[in-house]
C-alpha cells in the first residue's frame, strides 16, 4: 500500500481467475474467427487448421465459465441466472452470450462440418464406438450428395452468423470491462474493441502453436504455406491490436483527465513488468518485429531468406510469446483496474494465492484442462484430414458436390 | 427438407423445452412479487429461529459485567460480539454457556492496524504489540484500559503516523501544527486538540525564507488563493509533483 485508500480498496475482490476468463473467452473467439476466414472468406491455405480451429474453441468454451463457477461464492446457484435473468445487468446476461455461442454457433457448426464424418465412423467402429458415432449424428445419417450440400451451406451460413457472435461473446467480455464508468482505467468505448482483436491475435496463435505441435507430433510434415498465411494473418491482427492499445494510450495521455497521474505511477510501479516488459516488449514488439521480418506479412518470403525450420521455430517462438503478451494484457486490465484508488490518491498491492479456489494452483488446472477436453475431442474426431482415406483420393474436407 | 432440419429442430426444441419446464420448478412462485427476488424469503427468514439475544438481554443477570463495560471504552460493543449468539442461554442459562474466546485473534478482530480504520481508533501492530501474550493479561476485556497513558501519537493514530513518516513532512513533530494537550491522549473524545486554521500557519515555514532553502517556498498571496493550504496539499502527506 502506498498513498491514500479508501477502506473498500484494501483487498482486490477480482483476481487471478478473473484474468484467467478473459484470456480464454479470447482464446475461443480467436480461434472461431481464424475457422471463420477458411469459411466464409475462402482462404484456402489455412484449411489444414480449419477442424483443429474449430475443437481448439470448444475445448477452450467449455472451460470458459469454470473460473467464473470458482470465483463465486455459491457456484450451485449459479444456474439462477438461466432462470430469473435481471435484464438491466450486463453481467447477468453472460449466460445467454455463452448458450446461443455455444449451442447455436459452434456445436452446429462443428457438427455440420463433420456429420458425414460421424455416419462413416459410425459404419466403420463398432461396439461402443459405433453406438457414440450414431448418437452424434442424431440419426441423420443420409450422406447423398444433396445431404452433404445442405451441410456444406448450414456450415457456411453458421459461420455467418457466427462471426458477429464470436465478437458479441469477447467484445461483450470487454464491455463489461468497459462500461465501468467509475473506473478511469477501464472506462473507454474502446476496450470491447481492444479485447476484440487481442482476442483474434491469441487464437490465431494459439491455432498456430497447435497446429505445429500436433502435426510435429503425428511426425507429418508441416504444411508451410499454410503455416506463413497463419503466421502473416497473425502479423496483421497484432499491427491491428497494437495501433488500437497505442490509440487508446496515446488519447489517454491526450486527454490527460485527473487520473493520469496515478496510472502513470501505476504502470511506472505496479505493472512494469507485467505491463512494459512483458505485455509491451515480449508480447508485442518482439513478435511484431520477427513476424515482420520473417512471415510474408509486409514482403512476399519475408525479408529474409530463411529455412524452413528456422522459419517454424521463429513462428512457434512468437506465438508463445504473444500468449504471455495476452495473459498480461489481461492481467494488467483486471489487476491494473484494482491497484489504484479511486481517490487517485494511492495504490494497493496484489499478491496471488498459492493454494486455494482462487489461487495460482486452481488458475493452473484450469489452463491445462482445455487441452485435456482437446486432446480427448481430437481422439473421438480427428480433425486431420491426411489420413489415409480408404474411398481413395477425396478428403473429408473436400465438398463433394462439384 | 433435407433429413438434418427435423433432427436438429427436435433437440433444440428439447433444450428449450427443458429450460422451460425447469423454469416452471425452479423458479419460485412468489418470485417478482416484490421485487428480483423471492416474494416468501421475508416470511422464511421471520420463521428462523433468533440466535441473538440483543444487547439488553444479558444485563438482569451480568449487572456487574454491564456496569463494567458501561463505564468503560468497550461501552459501544453488545456483549455477544465477542461471546457469540446467547440466546437459548439467556433463556435457559444453566443448560449451555456461550462462548469465551481468549485468544489474540478476538482483539485483533477490531485491533489491528489497518489503514482504513477511522481517525483516533485503537490500533495495534499485532507482529510487535506483545507478541503472543494474551490480550486480557494487560487489559481488562470488559472495561479495556491501556496500563500507562500512550506516550506516542501513533499509538492511536498510527495511519496518519505511518503516512507521514514517508512523506515530505516526516521530520516535523505532530505537535508542531497541533496543541494536544495531556489530557487528549487520555480521555481522547472529550479533548481535542487545535488544528492549524489559517494560511499563514503554513506559510511560517513555506514563505518569507530565501529560496533554495531546505524548505520549499511559495508566494503566499498569490499561491493557491483563495483556498486554504490543506484543501490542495494533505498536510500529512504534501504532494506537489502529482
Ligand atoms: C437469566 C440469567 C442470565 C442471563 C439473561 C444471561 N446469563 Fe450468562 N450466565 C448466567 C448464569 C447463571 C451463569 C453461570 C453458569 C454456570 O456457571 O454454569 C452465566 C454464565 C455466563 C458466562 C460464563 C460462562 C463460563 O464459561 O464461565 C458468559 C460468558 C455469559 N454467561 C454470557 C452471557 C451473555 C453474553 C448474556 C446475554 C446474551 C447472558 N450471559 C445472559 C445467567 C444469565
Ligand atoms: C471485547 C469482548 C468482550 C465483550 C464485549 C464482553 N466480553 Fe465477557 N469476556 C470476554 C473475555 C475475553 C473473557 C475472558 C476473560 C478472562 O478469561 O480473563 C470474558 C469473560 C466473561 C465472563 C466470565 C468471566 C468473568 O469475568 O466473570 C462473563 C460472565 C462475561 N464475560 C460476560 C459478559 C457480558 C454479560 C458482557 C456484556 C455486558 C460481556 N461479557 C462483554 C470478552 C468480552
Ligand atoms: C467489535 C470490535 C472490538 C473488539 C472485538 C474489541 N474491541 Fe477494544 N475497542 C473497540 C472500540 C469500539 C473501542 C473504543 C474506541 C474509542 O473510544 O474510540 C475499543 C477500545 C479499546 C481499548 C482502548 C482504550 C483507550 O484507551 O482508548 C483497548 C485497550 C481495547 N479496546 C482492548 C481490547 C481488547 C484487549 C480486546 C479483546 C478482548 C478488544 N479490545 C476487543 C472495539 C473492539
Ligand atoms: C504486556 C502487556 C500488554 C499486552 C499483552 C497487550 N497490550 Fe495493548 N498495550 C499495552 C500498553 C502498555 C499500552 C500503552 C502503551 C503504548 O503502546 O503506547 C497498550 C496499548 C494498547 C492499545 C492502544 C491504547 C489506546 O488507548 O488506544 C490497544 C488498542 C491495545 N493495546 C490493544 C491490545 C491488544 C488487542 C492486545 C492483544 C493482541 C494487546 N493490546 C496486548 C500493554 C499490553
Ligand atoms: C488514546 C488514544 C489517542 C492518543 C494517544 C492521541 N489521540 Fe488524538 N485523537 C484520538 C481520538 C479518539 C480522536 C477523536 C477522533 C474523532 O472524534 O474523530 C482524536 C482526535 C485528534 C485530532 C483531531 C481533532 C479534531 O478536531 O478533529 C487531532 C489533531 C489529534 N487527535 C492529534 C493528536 C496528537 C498530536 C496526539 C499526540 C500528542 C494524539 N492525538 C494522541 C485518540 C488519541
Ligand atoms: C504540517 C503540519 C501538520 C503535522 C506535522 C501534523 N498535522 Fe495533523 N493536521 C494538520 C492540518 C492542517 C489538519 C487539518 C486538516 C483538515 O482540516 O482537513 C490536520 C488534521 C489532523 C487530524 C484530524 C483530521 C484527520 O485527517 O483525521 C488528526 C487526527 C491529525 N491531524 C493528527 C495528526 C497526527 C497524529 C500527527 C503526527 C503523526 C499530525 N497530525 C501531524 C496539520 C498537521
Ligand atoms: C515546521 C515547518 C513546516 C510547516 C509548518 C509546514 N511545512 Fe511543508 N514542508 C516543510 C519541509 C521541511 C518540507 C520539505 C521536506 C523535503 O525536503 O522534502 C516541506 C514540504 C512541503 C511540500 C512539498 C512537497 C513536495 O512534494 O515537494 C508541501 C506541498 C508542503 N510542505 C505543504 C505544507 C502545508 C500545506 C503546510 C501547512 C499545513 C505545511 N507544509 C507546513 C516544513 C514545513
Ligand atoms: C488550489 C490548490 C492549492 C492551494 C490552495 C495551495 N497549493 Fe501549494 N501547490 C499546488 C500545486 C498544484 C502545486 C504543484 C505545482 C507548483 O509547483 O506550482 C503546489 C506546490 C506547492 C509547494 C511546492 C513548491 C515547490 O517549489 O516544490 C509548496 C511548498 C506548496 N505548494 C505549499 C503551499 C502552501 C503553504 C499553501 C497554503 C498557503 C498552498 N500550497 C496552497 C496547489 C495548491
Amino acid at each position: 500500500m502506498q498513498g491514500y485508500i479508501y477502506p473498500n480498496e484494501f483487498e482486490l475482490q477480482w483476481g487471478l481467475l478473473i484474468v484467467l476468463y478473459p484470456y480464454i473467452t479470447g482464446l475461443v473467439a480467436g480461434a472461431f474467427i481464424l475457422a471463420s476466414l477458411e469459411r466464409v472468406f475462402n482462404v484456402r491455405e489455412v484449411q489444414p487448421t480449419y477442424r483443429l480451429a474449430l475443437l481448439t474453441a470448444l475445448a477452450f468454451l467449455l472451460v470458459a465459465p469454470l473460473p467464473l463457477q470458482a470465483h463465486l461464492g455459491h457456484p450451485e446457484r449459479s444456474y439462477e441466472i438461466f432462470m430469473t435473468p435481471n435484464k438491466r445487468s450486463a453481467m447477468a446476461m453472460f449466460g445467454f452470450v455463452y448458450a446461443w455461442y455455444l449451442t447455436v454457433v459452434l456445436l452446429l457448426e462443428i457438427w455440420f462440418d463433420y456429420r458425414r464424418d460421424f455416419v462413416r465412423w459410425a459404419r466403420e467402429s463398432r461396439g461402443i464406438r459405433r453406438w457414440l458415432y450414431y448418437g452424434l449424428t442424431l440419426g441423420a445419417t443420409d450422406v447423398s450428395p444433396r445431404a452433404v450440400a445442405f451441410d456444406e451451406s448450414a456450415g457456411r451460413w453458421i459461420t455467418v452468423i457466427g462471426i458477429p457472435s464470436a465478437f458479441l461473446l469477447h467484445g461483450y467480455v470487454g464491455f463489461i470491462f468497459g462500461s465501468i464508468k467509475a473506473n478511469p482505467w477501464w472506462s473507454s468505448v474502446l476496450m470491447p474493441v481492444v479485447f476484440l482483436f487481442s482476442a483474434m491475435v491469441s487464437g490465431i496463435a494459439l491455432v498456430l502453436f497447435l497446429y505445429m505441435l500436433t502435426t510435429m507430433f503425428r511426425w507429418r510434415k508441416i504444411d508451410m504455406t499454410c503455416l506463413e498465411k497463419l503466421a502473416q494473418f497473425l502479423f496483421y491482427a497484432l499491427v491491428v491490436d497494437f495501433s488500437l492499445e497505442a490509440l487508446d494510450f496515446i488519447h489517454r495521455l491526450y486527454e490527460a483527465e485527473e487520473s493520469i497521474q496515478i496510472l502513470a505511477q501505476m504502470v511506472e510501479n505496479r505493472l512494469f513488468l507485467s505491463l512494459i516488459v512483458l505485455q509491451l516488449l515480449f508480447g508485442t514488439l518482439i513478435p511484431l518485429g520477427l513476424l515482420a521480418v520473417f512471415s510474408p506479412g509486409l514482403r512476399k518470403g519475408g525479408f529474409v531468406r530463411a529455412s524452413a525450420e528456422l522459419k517454424q521455430l521463429v513462428f512457434l517462438t512468437s506465438a508463445v510469446l504473444i500468449q504471455i503478451g495476452i495473459f498480461s494484457i489481461r492481467w494488467n486490465v483486471v489487476i491494473g483496474g484494482q491497484l489504484f484508488s479511486k481517490s487517485l490518491r494511492g495504490l494497493t498491492v496484489y499478491k496471488a494465492q498459492l493454494l486455494g479456489i482462487e489461487g495460482i494452483g486452481v488458475t493452473l488446472a484450469l489452463l491445462a484442462l482445455p487441452f485435456v477436453i482437446l486432446w480427448v475431442l481430437v481422439k473421438i474426431m480427428p480433425p486431420w484430414s491426411d489420413e489415409p482415406a480408404e474411398t481413395g483420393s477425396n478428403a473429408p474436407e473436400q465438398p463433394a458436390t462439384a | 427438407m433435407p433429413q438434418q432440419v427435423p433432427r436438429l429442430i427436435a433437440v433444440f426444441v428439447i433444450a428449450i423445452g427443458t429450460l422451460v419446464l425447469a423454469r416452471r420448478f425452479l423458479v419460485p412462485e412468489t418470485f417478482g412479487e416484490f421485487g428480483h427476488y423471492r416474494g416468501a424469503a421475508v416470511d422464511s427468514i421471520a420463521a428462523r429461529p433468533v440466535k441473538f439475544a440483543g444487547r439488553q438481554a444479558c444485563a438482569p443477570c451480568h449487572g456487574s459485567i454491564d456496569a463494567q463495560r458501561l463505564a468503560g471504552h468497550h461501552r459501544d460493543l453488545a456483549c455477544e460480539i465477542c461471546h457469540g449468539p446467547a440466546a437459548s442461554h439467556a433463556s435457559a442459562p444453566l443448560s449451555g454457556k456461550p462462548e469465551i474466546r481468549r485468544e489474540r485473534a478476538l482483539c485483533l478482530l477490531c485491533h489491528a492496524f489497518d489503514p482504513s480504520r477511522p481517525t483516533g481508533f485503537p490500533q495495534v501492530d499485532s507482529v510487535t504489540h506483545n507478541t503472543r501474550i494474551p490480550c486480557m493479561t494487560c487489559h481488562a476485556p470488559h472495561a479495556p484500559e491501556p496500563p500507562v497513558t500512550p506516550r506516542e501519537c501513533s499509538a492511536c493514530h498510527g495511519g496518519i503516523d505511518r503516512q507521514k513518516a514517508v512523506s515530505h513532512h516526516a521530520t516535523l513533530r505532530c505537535t508542531t501544527c497541533h496543541d494536544a494537550p495531556e489530557s487528549h491522549r487520555q480521555n481522547p473524545r472529550a479533548v481535542l486538540p487545535t488544528k492549524p486554521t489559517d494560511r499563514a500557519f503554513c506559510g511560517g515555514c513555506h514563505s518569507g525564507m530565501p529560496p533554495g532553502g531546505l524548505i520549499p517556498q511559495v508566494d503566499l498571496e498569490r499561491h493557491g488563493q483563495p483556498y486554504l493550504c490543506w484543501q490542495c496539499h494533505y498536510p500529512h502527506f504534501p504532494e506537489a509533483g502529482i
